[in-house]
């Protein structure tokens, strides 16, 4: 098993109080598989945004909609930016 | 911005003088700054701020675009306004704060969002966006054209108490395009924080100073955020599309 610290930021932050600080996920886990993890923990209800921004270990690898699909590695962070905008 | 910079005069080497020195500005990247122009697209809670540093820090051409009035539930972030201002129009009232904060600077205002000829003809006018505005439609015209005129693009966003700042210019990093292929959805009345809109903005101003006065390392293909509500920063490395419509073939002509 692995662990990957994740951070959720952005429009969606307090969401993040209803997550685990990190996710253990198999030897192989991908992306996808970390982001699917993550939405079966969220509220009822609720779903990370499909223009939700993903980065791991600090590169941006697309959204939630589009993405690469790296393998993850032990002790990575995933960082998910929820876009905002506001003047 | 002109190649011929003009030197500063005694008055402005006075009023600049906490500026210049190690670390910060050279008199010749002030003298950068004071030939500069900058359009901020809205100047409420992030853009306010952003025009203010940037008018305070000696830009020397500010066009701030903002439509509206000002209304009471602006005041809680909109630096630029104040109580006896409610009711009028946001651009020539900002406008006009701006000017009583420096002689040195001229301030354009226009009273309304610039569609896509518009903010093209203002993009070929200026050295710099820095972009603020509550939609990405507007996020994403401004966008185009800092793409077409070849200039850096600051943008500025929030939501609650949490806020990003991107800085990009193609081909040397992503454009907001290769960010947000597609626009996420407009929320009209999205919470915010006064705090965290001026920090925001006046983050932009810096990096918009560090830009036109040649300082500094700019956050040149970065997304820096900022999660007030936990207070946690945090930085990525924004990855160009190869294949963006708006960015992928910047700078093939240079």
């Amino acid at each position: 098993m692995i662990k990957v610290l994740v951070v959720m930021t952005g429009r969606s932050y307090q969401l993040a109080t209803e997550l685990p600080a990190e996710l253990e996920l198999a030897e192989d886990a991908r992306l996808a598989d970390a982001l699917a993890a993550i939405e079966r923990v969220l509220p009822e209800g609720e779903s990370l945004p499909a223009s939700c921004l993903v980065a791991v270990a600090g590169f941006h690898l697309g959204t939630v909609a589009r993405h690469d699909n790296p393998e993850l590695k032990d002790g990575q962070e995933l960082v998910l930016i929820a876009p905002v905008a506001g003047g | 911005m002109s190649s011929d910079s003009q030197p500063l005069t005694a008055e402005q080497q006075q009023r600049y003088a906490r500026q210049l020195g190690p670390g910060v500005l050279t008199p010749a990247g002030q003298a950068r700054l004071q030939n500069a122009t900058v359009l901020v697209s809205r100047v409420g809670g992030m853009g306010g701020p952003a025009a203010l540093m940037m008018a305070m820090a000696g830009v020397g051409r500010i066009i701030i675009a903002h439509g509206g009035e000002l209304i009471s539930p602006d005041l809680n972030r909109q630096v630029l306004g104040h109580e006896e201002g409610l009711g009028k129009p946001r651009a020539e009232e900002f406008a006009d704060y701006l000017r009583s904060m420096s002689s040195f600077i001229e301030v354009e205002a226009i009273d309304h969002e610039p569609d896509d000829q518009e903010a093209m003809e203002l993009a070929a006018r200026c050295d710099l966006i820095c972009s603020c505005p509550p939609t990405f439609g507007e996020r994403l015209r401004l966008n185009r054209v800092a793409v077409a005129a070849g200039i850096p693009l600051i943008d500025a966003a929030q939501w609650g108490m949490t806020g990003t700042l991107m800085v990009l210019q193609p081909p040397r990093s992503a454009c907001l395009q290769c960010v947000y292929p597609e626009a996420p959805p407009f929320e009209e009345f999205f919470p915010v924080l006064g705090a965290i809109s001026a920090a925001t903005g006046s983050l932009a101003a810096l990096e918009a100073v560090k830009i036109l006065a040649g300082s500094g390392e700019p956050l040149y293909g970065k997304m820096l955020s900022y999660d007030g509500y936990r207070g946690l920063p945090n930085v990525i490395s924004l990855s160009a599309d190869p294949d963006c419509p708006c960015c992928s073939g910047a700078g093939q002509n240079e």
